[in-house]
């Protein structure tokens, strides 16, 4: 019942890690008609976030979000956390890429998938293995708090959950193999009496040991003392292996290996080596070695590196598979605190952890589901500390970079242990800057500072070391006026900085993308998605460390540009088309069911016997004899259900077997084979309860039977009443209107133009360009004006481009699919536009201000207005610059981070460093908001002489007029003294006001937050989605973002309208809320309960109307609604009641 | 910025310039004051040393007593996040308060001079010798009865010999001392 994928040997895109931006990009490619291969070199989907159960500032998981919202039939509709399933995607875990050639449009990829020794086709996830199995190791999924079998569930929660086996641990017992019911583990012993190994050392003990140990673990071992005899014994037989000393007389092994691999190409070599030759050994590995190992090793070196290479080489099967284009999400890796000097005992002390693991303690799955507990003496946790910046901003430790995203994840896990123990852990944080730069961080860090109490020491703690007695942990540190502090915790948690993904630099190294100086790989500048080489593109954290919003973004830009080269390889083709339906309409044809019971290798009859679950149907006419049929999740047990379902007359099946979501995949797929309408299959859910139980008594296998009996009854009730797919197709307006000319809209245009779909941009300046025609490079130093004329000549080139420049838009009716808007040109002429999705980049402004005596003053000035002189070249730079950062800015009034401000003082302050070197330079500022790579250019500005002074909202700096000049009064916090500074120009840093006239959201229906940003539909998962379909949201209309950040947001919100419009026409799905109008009485109840706005009234027609697009058939309506009229499709009231009624319905004797 | 008038001689301007380089990239986190065991005694803990470095305030940098007692375990350079040099730092502090003859710093830069000098002459330090260098180079008579019931104590313990006044004999440690010299004129070359 797997689809084989490997038939269709091409896909349009491969994306490399199925994480969530990894998952986000296929997603998008995917619903656009597109054929993606997703691989994992994980046994599981979701990445890092599969440990991360709550996300700020939401403080739960919404990872389900990123699911399809318009042809949602095509997907799997469950926990995302659980697996991924989508009728385009192929998905590989397990899988790694081993070798990439070709050019955009025809790349041809070699994929190497590692054995996880069992089948996951035929695992059922009975966990029987796990029970025998003696081998006891951290468990890594709770970053070693917990211990696991060898034989384990790479993520607990997945589904379908195949079991693996870590070989380093497995001593091969077989014990597993024996009690396995489906015989889904296969240790392989055959094949290691296969793998031959040649040992070469002119010592003998050394020879015999390892013969001995190798021999021990199954392999076939040869011997040869001397390189002349292992070079004959290679001519005589072929070798997988050959372990090979380096200082032999005669013949060393280097040259051996040169000899060797002339004989046999493909055999594998291991140098074995003294200390003083590592050198050489690692030079052989340029010429073919593949590893080395220093003397003396034991076997547990040994013993791990032959059965890698023996797993990577013998049994990993290769695919070659060739895609359009690739994209690269392969992520980051947390830094690991007990690398280099340690200062904070992690790894020693065992009330230390990382933050991940701190996750995992407050997750219930985690491995102290009875709440935050000490690990040395298991009593509750009173008092804890965060530590920030650990391994970031640590240019000891090369991590000249902010992360970005653990200041937040400190104050969420701070929040979350608070509200857990019921207020009663105390949190300190230890922070050096505090840096909530997204849009709703501050709001949320203020909310934790009052509500929950979190304490905020702005200091770096130097080291903490353990009361001897108490076991402690005593943490010393410094306050701000320089008193030495003692203080005692019961748990220290590290907020351990992110670090390159793990194969990152091997990725580079095949794909030719180069890495940044900060170990990542490097994209073009402007373009966040798009690297050096063409066609391949990068998603998520590949490139940068972002949080899960700005992973949604690149994933989605990564997507767009995907699916331009797709587009371009298609372009004679037509875009893929709706899956066909089975021409027969069942439906009103007399019910009747087949049930089909899968017998689970015995397991069923050893519960209950077949003549019980006969008798459970006797009573029903509408329901045939019931087929028994062992194991239906393989290949052969689907293939029998198939060949009973042709040869009955039946027109609907009940499946009753294990876990319904292993079987959805395959129900979608009958649609095509045999051609049955899925909508007519049900499965059910009888055999889950005897994996873990076995009953033996009466009463317990009377309690089974009435289970599997209810679950049966209540499976036929809704097949009984089941309503077909839908028929219905409207057809879709292929045509976008794009709000806003700034570079965000421009490029959102240009991305979906660029695929051949005809866009409209309007801008209600008369020049296009936005914030972009006062702004000249940035903070890295590109060039952002001949951005500027790039984007702009390409705007005048597109073909399916029609501009609207000094228009403004009148009115705006319909909904996802089919928009009207009425515009009113440059000469107030009446315009009418049709389009399918609406993109608002209506951007924002520099904030005005009049603090600090700006608009008083000459002297005192705008980072806009210095951009502008600064832009003169030669322009007089004066003697002394002050500057004021976050004015008006992360005040209740405009509580927000923008941003850009920070990056913008650095810049300019090193662009006037850079023309008069003698300027005296003092920043003001209240958090350096320098995330992510910009750090650096913190640390180069500081290099250059410019001074920066924290203040605080308490005490604000003092500008007054003085004569040639201002006078800035301010107090220095780390000194306790009070600043005088003269100064020749004072620069205030304002911030972004967003701009979305109030009458524009009005008319698009869309929701502007309190501060008048766009409003999105999930702050994480779902950062450009508007809550109603079709209207997405790009730029800093959004959230404040930089040039390069607005570009992607563009880039993506293109691609997730062009999800929308690519097919012409539009089918509805299954679970859709319809509108029965004979009973509808037009109270319009239901209207403002539609979470989706998907519900109208239609006032020419006077009747409800419902927008199929946009209902995600959540049926809050059907509730609603008071007469019945609203009704969700698959869950009718008939079939819900009767559900129920079947579940009370008694036993037959 | 008020600054106070800064009356520095320029050897200890290059060095001050020199410390100055060395530490601006400080981020004033803190770590340095936190390791560091003298802070308590210190008259600016060296988070607010260095920011005052920083920011010009060579006078009250120099008239502080502070680099004296550092006492170079180098905590605060191993754990420095932004990697910065923080004991050598100190170390051209002190020479630079040295070369500007701060009043305060005088009797500890002579006590150390005569230590040396003394070490200089004689492999080892002679005591009597050692302390008369002291006396003299302070030009303090009152200065030696302060240390009276000391000396009287060691004498008991038959710790002071007779005095030497003729110049010490050749005593191969004059290498040693040119090539610190060397070092610390190169450090200071190096930096400024």
């Amino acid at each position: 019942m797997k689809p084989d994928p490997m038939d269709n040997e091409h896909s349009n895109a491969l994306v490399v890690g199925a994480g969530i931006s990894g998952i986000r990009t296929a997603l998008d490619l995917a619903q656009q008609g597109y054929r993606v291969t997703l691989i994992d070199s994980n046994p599981a989907t979701g990445g890092l976030l599969n440990q991360l159960d709550y996300q700020f500032p939401t403080n739960h998981c919404g990872m389900c979000r990123l699911l399809p919202l318009v042809h949602r039939d095509q997907s799997s509709q469950h926990c995302l956390r659980k697996g991924i399933f989508h009728e385009n995607i192929d998905l590989h875990l397990s899988c790694e890429l081993q070798d990439l050639s070709g050019e955009p449009g025809n790349f041809t990829a070699r994929i190497k998938e590692k054995p996880t020794w069992v089948d996951p086709d035929r695992c059922v996830g009975c966990g029987l293995c796990e029970q025998v199995c003696p081998e006891e190791i951290p468990d890594c999924f709770n970053e070693g708090l917990s211990r696991r079998k060898a034989i384990h569930l790479p993520v607990p929660h997945a589904i379908p959950n195949a079991y693996v086996v870590d070989l380093a641990f497995c001593s091969r017992c077989g014990a597993c193999e024996a009690v396995c019911p489906t015989d889904a583990i296969q240790l392989s012993d055959v094949n290691r009496k296969a793998f031959s190994i040649l040992v070469v050392d002119d010592e003998l003990s050394i020879r015999d040991s390892l013969k001995e140990w190798l021999e021990e673990e199954g392999f076939s071992v040869d011997m040869a003392d001397s390189g002349k005899a292992a070079l004959s014994a290679l001519e005589e037989k072929e070798y997988r292996l050959m372990l090979t000393d380096i200082k032999m007389p005669e013949m060393d092994g280097v040259e051996l290996l040169a000899k060797a691999k002339e004989l046999q190409s493909e055999l594998n070599v291991v140098m074995m080596t003294a200390y003083a030759t590592v050198e050489t050994a690692i030079e052989t590995m340029k010429t073919g070695a593949r590893d080395y190992l220093i003397k003396p090793f034991d076997p547990e070196t040994l013993i791990p590196m032959v059965v890698r290479i023996f797993q990577d080489v013998e049994a990993s099967k290769d695919r070659v598979l060739s895609v359009d284009t690739v994209i690269f999400a392969c992520g980051t890796t947390f830094y690991n605190p007990a690398d280099n000097k340690n200062v904070y005992g992690y790894g020693i002390y065992p009330n230390v952890l990382t933050h991940i693991e701190f996750e995992r303690m407050l997750s219930p799955a985690g491995p102290s589901p009875e709440g935050l507990l000490r690990r040395d003496n298991n009593k509750p946790v009173k008092k804890i500390a965060w530590i920030q910046c650990v391994g970031s901003r640590d240019i000891q430790n090369g991590a000249d970079y902010c992360s970005g995203i653990c200041c937040m994840i400190a104050v969420k896990e701070a929040m979350l242990a608070r509200q857990m123990s019921g207020g009663q852990i105390e949190p300190v944080i230890f922070y050096m800057d505090m840096r909530a730069w997204g849009k709703p961080f501050q709001s949320y860090l203020d909310e934790a500072a009052e509500s929950d109490q979190i304490r905020f020491v702005r200091c770096k703690v130097h080291s903490l070391s353990e009361d001897s007695e108490t076991r402690d942990l005593v943490l010393r540190y410094m306050d701000r006026p320089g008193h030495a502090v003692f203080e005692n915790f019961d748990m220290v948690v590290l907020s351990t900085g992110m670090r390159p993904g793990p194969d990152m630099a091997r990725l580079a190294e095949i794909t030719g993308v180069g890495l940044n100086p900060w170990g990542f790989f490097d994209h073009l500048p402007f373009e966040p998605a798009r690297t050096g080489q063409d066609g391949i593109f990068v998603s998520g954290s590949t490139t940068e460390l972002r949080d899960i919003s700005e992973s949604m973004i690149t994933a989605s830009a990564a997507a767009a540009n995907a699916s331009g080269i797709i587009r371009k390889q298609d372009a004679g083709q037509k875009m893929p088309a709706l899956p066909v339906l089975p021409e027969k309409d069942t439906s009103r044809e007399p019910v009747r069911i087949l049930p089909v019971i899968c017998t689970c290798n015995g397991r069923l009859e050893a519960a209950v016997t077949k003549k019980d679950i006969e008798q459970v149907f006797d009573f029903d006419p509408d329901l045939d004899d019931p087929v028994f049929i062992d194991r239906l999740c393989m290949a052969q047990g689907w293939q029998e259900m198939k060949d009973h379902l042709a040869d009955s007359a039946c027109n609907r099946m009940l499946i009753a077997a294990c876990h319904p979501y292993v079987f959805t995949p395959g129900i979608r797929r009958l649609r095509d084979d045999p051609g049955v309408d899925p909508a007519m299959v049900h499965a059910v859910d009888t055999m889950t309860p005897l994996f873990s139980t076995k009953p033996e008594k009466a009463e317990e296998k009377t309690l089974h039977l009435s289970r599997i009996a209810a679950g049966l009854r209540q499976g036929a009730a809704f097949l009984k009443h089941a309503e077909p797919a839908s028929r219905t197709e409207t057809a879709m307006c292929q045509r976008v209107l794009v709000i806003g000319g700034g570079i965000a809209g421009m490029t959102a245009a240009l991305a979906i133009a660029g695929q051949g779909f005809e866009v409209d941009l309007v801008e209600k300046e008369e020049q296009f360009g936005g914030n972009l025609n006062w702004l000249s490079s940035t903070l890295e130093g590109h060039d952002v004006k001949a951005l500027l004329e790039d984007t702009l000549s390409r705007l005048g080139k597109a073909p399916a481009l029609s501009l609207y420049p000094g228009a403004r838009l009148v009115n705006v009716t319909g909904t996802a699919g089919h928009f009207r808007t009425v515009l009113e040109d440059d000469q107030q002429k009446g315009v009418s536009l049709t389009h399918g999705a609406v993109i608002i980049a209506t951007g924002g402004r520099e904030s005005d201000t009049c603090a600090f005596l700006h608009g008083e003053n000459d002297r005192v000035i705008t980072q806009k207005a210095l951009e502008g002189k600064l832009s003169e070249e030669g322009a007089d730079i004066p003697g002394t610059v002050v500057m004021i950062l976050c004015v008006d800015s992360r005040v209740p009034s405009a509580n927000y981070c923008s941003q850009v401000c920070c990056p913008t003082a650095i810049k300019q302050a090193r662009e006037i460093k850079r023309r008069s070197p003698d300027t005296e330079i003092f920043i003001f500022y209240r958090d350096m908001m320098t995330c992510g790579f910009s750090e650096t250019y913190f640390t180069h500005a500081r290099n250059e002489g410019i001074i920066f002074i924290p203040y605080s909202l308490d005490k604000l700096p003092e500008v007054k007029a003085i004569e040639d000049g201002i006078q800035v009064c301010g107090n220095d916090p780390i000194l306790d003294q009070s600043l005088e500074i003269s100064a020749d120009l004072l620069i205030l840093a304002t911030g972004i006001t967003p701009e979305l006239p109030e009458d524009l959201a009005e008319m698009l229906g869309i929701v502007r937050d309190k501060n008048g940003f766009f409003n999105e539909a999930d702050p994480k998962w779902r950062p450009l989605d508007s809550l109603t379909e079709g209207i997405f949201a790009c730029g800093i209309v959004q959230a404040p973002r930089s040039v390069e950040k607005s570009i992607g947001t563009a880039q993506a919100a293109a691609q997730r309208a062009m999800s929308i419009i690519s097919q012409p026409r539009y089918r509805m799905d299954r679970t859709t809320a319809s509108v029965r109008h004979a009973i509808c009485s037009r109270c319009e109840a239901c209207i403002p309960v539609c979470p989706y706005n998907a519900r109208t009234l239609n006032t020419e027609e006077d009747r409800i109307q419902v927008n199929a697009l946009a209902c995600q058939g959540c049926g809050a309506c059907a509730a609603a609604c008071p007469n019945g009229a609203a009704i969700l499709e698959g869950f009718s009231s008939r079939q819900m009641l009767d559900g129920i009624d079947a579940v009370f319905y008694p036993l037959p004797n | 910025m008020k600054k106070k008038e800064n009356i520095v001689p320029e050897r200890a301007k290059h060095l001050l310039a020199a410390v100055r380089e060395m530490v601006q990239p400080c981020i004033q986190c803190g770590t340095c004051t936190g390791s560091c065991p003298n802070a308590f005694a210190m008259t600016h803990t060296p988070r607010a040393l260095w920011h005052m470095v920083i920011e010009g305030q060579d006078a009250e940098v120099l008239s502080s007593k502070t680099f004296i007692l550092c006492s170079s375990c180098y905590s605060c350079t191993l754990r420095c996040p932004r990697g910065l040099p923080l004991t050598n730092a100190m170390s051209l502090l002190t020479q630079a308060a040295r070369d500007e003859n701060q009043p305060w710093f005088v009797k500890s830069q002579a006590f150390y001079t005569a230590f040396l000098d003394s070490v200089r002459r004689r492999k080892r330090v002679n005591e009597t010798e050692f302390m008369s260098l002291f006396f003299w180079k302070m030009k303090n008579p009152i200065l030696s009865l302060q240390f009276a019931s000391l000396g009287l104590k060691l004498m008991k313990k038959r710790k002071i010999s007779l005095p030497v006044f003729f110049p010490g004999q050749e005593t191969g440690l004059e290498k040693i001392f040119e090539k610190t010299r060397q070092v610390e004129a190169g450090q200071m070359e190096k930096k400024a």
